[in-house]
């Protein structure tokens, strides 16, 4: 006890009387310390504080859970027979009388609502559909676009694009060449899900990158939505924004759109060397055969990648037009190369193994490993 | 002599007091600036849905490099966790770098194998491979084994680049337990970025105490032994705050040899991992991140934050002591083949930053302490030392490195929340008070050992590097805050 | 009375889908994560399995390619959820033995009506 009582009134008196007459650094170093623990204190309180808030959170928020996926999971006690009608009549007024201003349950019942959404189809996509807009979180969703903050827009945008609210097509738009990428991100994919008369238009004013994060969601969204209705992408291949141009010889290749090879073709003399290499892609995937000579024509100027992808091609189109040329190429210095050109070879369905085995009795012993390789199909190229 | 000796402790307190004042800055700035990255990330995140990645046919593709070394015991249930990673376009390439024990025999009965006519492009130099292997079975299709002459960790893994057929390697340590959306998050960045990534890096965990099975993390609890524990400290304080910091300054210098996700067209370009040094993970980046510069293209090295790499950590003295002996050779190996980058403008943040903090921080600073006390001890026997200014040092750094720690550990609780019991939140906030006193001393130790070890015996590397790397858990540096 | 499992870690479409075989006069065992699931499957047998591909610790690929090569439990039917539409991983499906695969988003009488037809073919 005494211990602590003398060690008690020894900080005291530090920080008090004596504080003024330490040097300079002890003083700074006192204060430090006083700060440093005062500073440790409060984290504990307010780490105490946040897990008591999020254990209580929690409890709430199962309570909620449960009532509301309850509800939820009645919905499929309904029969496609049933009146759309009827349905909706049943639910309606109980959903009504949930308490929809309490955050928690605002945010469950909408979340709830959009994973059914997404994951079914017939009867319950259609009853959810109308129930989210009697119940007026079509409302909420749109206020919620036209926030402030940036995440919060998303989640609007979000709700609106799952539940289909198409009238609000027309103010995501201004938001796909938005600064912030993310958000222009979800626009874009909302826009293209929403519009009805012209899911694409977001494509003629993209001034800003679609980043190839984006480009991947874009992807998935067009080519796995099959109510969406397909343009020819070849009228993009112009733009100005490399990134338009990318995305669009994706989806090109997807859609296997031949009337965009003589766009494809020019695209070969393209500064952006990866916009080179997808149209050379593009060209082999297409079996463009018209455009052999113009990639033929390039090749020497090229990059090793893109040499690979050329080669890759030609095999890909195996017209047999470059087959001296092909065979040649196993006097390269590299080995990638050589390599590439020994699979084109062998993609010709009827000749090539033959003419693999062919050169493999005319040629180095370093040569003959490589065909060795490139002839075992347990190896995957 | 009295005179000079009542001006040298002056003169000695005062140095102790700026340094660290300087010290304790630096760490508050680094704080600063990994609480801006970590927000920013944790906000971003919360909007990506991962699943589109897993699916498209656009994402890069991947191979996962893991060199394995005498681990007969655990090697058919690494590999059935790594083949069941969530990711579509991946192989996964285990190198068998000459194990003595029946590894490569188990891998063959388990896996049913057969050699195939694999042609090796020795783009970067490697010993050499004996065969190359594939699964007779169509479920493991994405198997290759490489079974190589034996040649240490940077050897295999450069083998395995030679033998990868994708765009993007992920090298990973074969025992780690690896979360299954790691390539997810680590491809990720690759896709989303104004520059060239050329590396990604994961958190590195430590799994002591936890509940796996089949290879798989079911739960997460505090490490039972107290060494771990601190080592639990020291892994959030690093990976949560320094390296995210790092991260926001683009100048990251270390990605763990655990999990590192690399461009492999820079990596050949660079020549493949350096033999000569057993700071192999970091030596990479540096010579990746040199290349860059040299090239004058813009790049990055991203940092993810996510749990995505468990790890067993040392929970034996002995063991410890010769991992941290082993880093700080690695940081002198590093330091040394790289010495023309100090305050080189023309590296940029390299030079100008990464490099100079990592020579004052993590090679001399530990010296600088161990200095200090020796100094404080003869002063002391000597009869000069004012105790009480002196305690109120070391209190004010004692009490910093407290704070440090639990604003580590709110990070922590703040993003991730791996620790979700409250008795485990409540043992780690006790760490924090022993660390300092108990776990500190014995890394500057090591540390100092390490140093001795390096400047002595010159010749010894070439032979240890030969010897495996069984111990060598998690070759990654962390960094050692205070 | 038939046992159908259900794995699938998103806990809002387990319920509903319990829920709809249920009502379908089913017995309902289910499982929230693949390592339940694959306890599950070791220690019961079941008349069909309906599980998702994509969930923690363990696949619906390995809990299909563990009855498919159970020399008791093979005939089972077993059926994937899968929201992937990607052609190798349908492939590697069947080739392992999947009876059938469901997309999501899907219509929940269809799945009713494919389960039948199922189980009253193994009954025979």
């Amino acid at each position: 006890m005494n211990f602590f009582e003398t060690f008690f009134d020894y900080i005291k008196e530090t920080y008090t009387e004596r504080l003024l007459y330490f040097p300079s650094n002890i003083r700074v170093s006192l204060l430090i310390i006083l700060f440093c623990v005062v500073a440790t204190l409060e984290l504990y309180l307010y780490m105490a504080f946040r897990r008591l808030r999020q254990a209580n959170e929690k409890l709430k928020f199962e309570k909620w859970q449960e009532y509301i996926s309850n509800m939820l999971a009645n919905l499929i006690i309904f029969d496609e027979s049933d009146k759309t009608e009827d349905i909706v009549g049943h639910f309606y007024p109980k959903m009504k009388k949930l308490p929809l201003r309490n955050p928690i349950v605002n945010k469950l019942l909408i979340s709830e609502m959009l994973v059914y959404h997404k994951n079914f189809t017939g009867k319950i996509e259609e009853v959810l559909s109308i129930l989210y807009r009697k119940l007026g979180l079509d409302q909420k969703s749109k206020q919620k676009i036209n926030n402030r903050n940036w995440e919060i827009k998303i989640e609007g945008i979000r709700e609106a694009s799952e539940m289909g609210i198409s009238e609000i097509a027309s103010e995501i738009i201004k938001y796909t060449d938005d600064e912030n990428a993310l958000l222009r991100m979800e626009a874009q994919a909302a826009y293209i899900k929403l519009s009805e008369n012209d899911p694409f238009h977001f494509l003629d004013r993209a001034q800003e990158r679609i980043l190839d994060w984006h480009q991947v969601v874009l992807f998935e969204i067009i080519t796995k939505n099959k109510k969406l209705s397909i343009p020819s992408f070849s009228k993009w291949l112009h733009s100005p924004n490399d990134t338009v141009v990318l995305l669009c010889l994706k989806l090109v290749e997807h859609f296997m759109q031949f009337d965009a090879a003589e766009e494809v073709e020019r695209l070969l003399k393209h500064h952006n060397s990866r916009i080179v290499k997808k149209s050379v892609e593009i060209i082999g995937k297409l079996e463009l055969s018209d455009a052999e000579e113009h990639m033929f024509e390039v090749y020497f100027d090229q990059p090793e990648e893109i040499k690979l992808e050329i080669l890759n091609a030609l095999g890909k189109i195996s017209s047999g037009n470059y087959n001296d040329f092909l065979s040649s190429r196993i006097y390269s210095n590299h080995i990638r190369i050589k390599r590439e050109a020994l699979y084109a070879i062998k993609r010709d369905p009827e000749k090539g193994e033959s003419r693999l085995r062919e050169l493999y009795h005319q040629t180095t012993l370093e040569n003959q490993a490589l065909i060795g390789h490139v002839l075992d199909n347990r190896i995957k190229s | 002599m009295r005179d000079f000796l009542v001006t040298f402790e002056t003169f000695f307190n005062n140095a102790i007091f700026y340094y660290a004042l300087f010290v304790m800055g630096s760490y508050v700035l680094l704080t600063l600036l990994s609480a801006i990255e970590m927000s920013g990330y944790m906000k971003k995140n919360s909007y990506v849905n991962y699943r589109e990645i897993l699916v498209s046919p656009l994402a890069p593709s991947v191979s996962i490099l893991a060199p394995a070394f005498n681990e007969e015991a655990t090697i058919i249930e690494n590999i059935r966790s790594l083949l069941s990673l969530h990711y579509g376009n991946y192989e996964v390439i285990i190198i068998n770098d000459g194990s003595k024990d029946s590894t490569f025999q188990r891998m063959f009965d388990y896996y049913q194998l057969e050699q195939v006519n694999f042609s090796v492009d020795y783009q970067i130099k490697c010993n050499e491979i004996r065969g190359v292997y594939k699964s007779k079975l169509p479920s493991f299709s994405k198997l290759t084994v490489v079974d190589k002459v034996n040649g240490g960790k940077s050897d295999a893994l450069n083998a395995g680049i030679n033998v990868s057929a994708k765009d993007l390697i992920l090298c990973i340590d074969v025992d780690c337990i690896v979360q299954e959306d790691a390539i997810l998050k680590l491809a990720k960045p690759y896709l989303e970025e104004k520059y060239q990534v050329i590396a990604t890096g994961g958190v590195v965990r430590i799994a002591n105490s936890c509940r796996v099975e089949d290879g798989k993390l079911i739960e997460v609890n505090m490490p039972r032994n107290l060494l771990p524990r601190f080592q639990v400290l020291e892994y959030i304080r690093a990976f949560l705050m320094g390296r995210m910091a790092w991260s926001r300054l683009n100048g990251l210098l270390i990605i763990s040899g655990a999990m590192g996700l690399f461009d492999k067209n820079v990596v050949i370009k660079v020549g493949g991992y350096d033999q000569n040094t057993v700071g192999e993970d970091m030596e990479l980046v540096v010579r990746m991140r040199r290349y860059m510069y040299e090239q004058d293209r813009r790049f990055k090295v991203v940092y993810i934050p996510d749990p995505l790499c468990w790890t067993e950590a040392p929970a034996d003295l002995k063991i410890l002591g010769r991992q941290r002996n082993r880093w700080t050779r690695g940081t002198i190996e590093t330091l040394w083949m790289h010495k023309d980058l100090f305050f080189n403008p023309r590296y940029g943040v390299l030079g100008m930053l990464s490099y100079p903090y990592w020579l004052f921080f993590e090679w001399l600073a530990p010296i600088i302490e161990f200095l200090g006390l020796s100094v404080f001890i003869l002063l002391a026997s000597l009869g000069h030392i004012n105790w009480e200014f002196s305690l109120i040092l070391i209190s004010m750094v004692y009490f910093f490195s407290v704070a440090l720690s639990t604003v580590a550990i709110l990070f922590e609780e703040m993003s991730y929340q791996q620790y979700t019991k409250g008795k485990d939140l409540v043992k780690l906030l006790l760490a924090s008070f022993l660390e300092p006193i108990l776990y500190h001393p014995l890394t500057v130790f090591w540390a100092v050992k390490g140093n001795i070890h390096k400047f002595r015996g010159k010749n010894n590397w070439g032979a240890m590097t030969r010897k495996g790397f069984k111990d060598q858990h998690i070759s990654t540096e962390t960094e050692q805050m205070t | 009375m038939s046992k159908i499992l259900i794995a699938e870690d998103e806990v809002l479409m387990l319920k509903a889908l319990e829920f709809k075989l249920k009502k379908d006069g089913y017995q309902v065992d289910v499982a929230s994560d693949g390592r339940q699931a694959m306890d599950k499957v070791r220690e019961n047998t079941y008349d069909l399995i309906l599980t998702d591909i994509m969930m923690p610790f363990v696949g619906g690929m390995e809990i299909l390619s563990y009855i498919k090569n159970d020399p008791i439990k093979n005939a089972t039917p077993v059926l994937l959820i899968s929201a992937v539409g990607l052609e190798n991983i349908v492939l590697e499906g069947f080739r392992l033995g999947a009876d059938d695969f469901i997309y999501k988003p899907f219509n929940l009488n269809e799945l009713s009506v494919r389960i039948k037809r199922y189980i009253k073919q193994n009954v025979f």
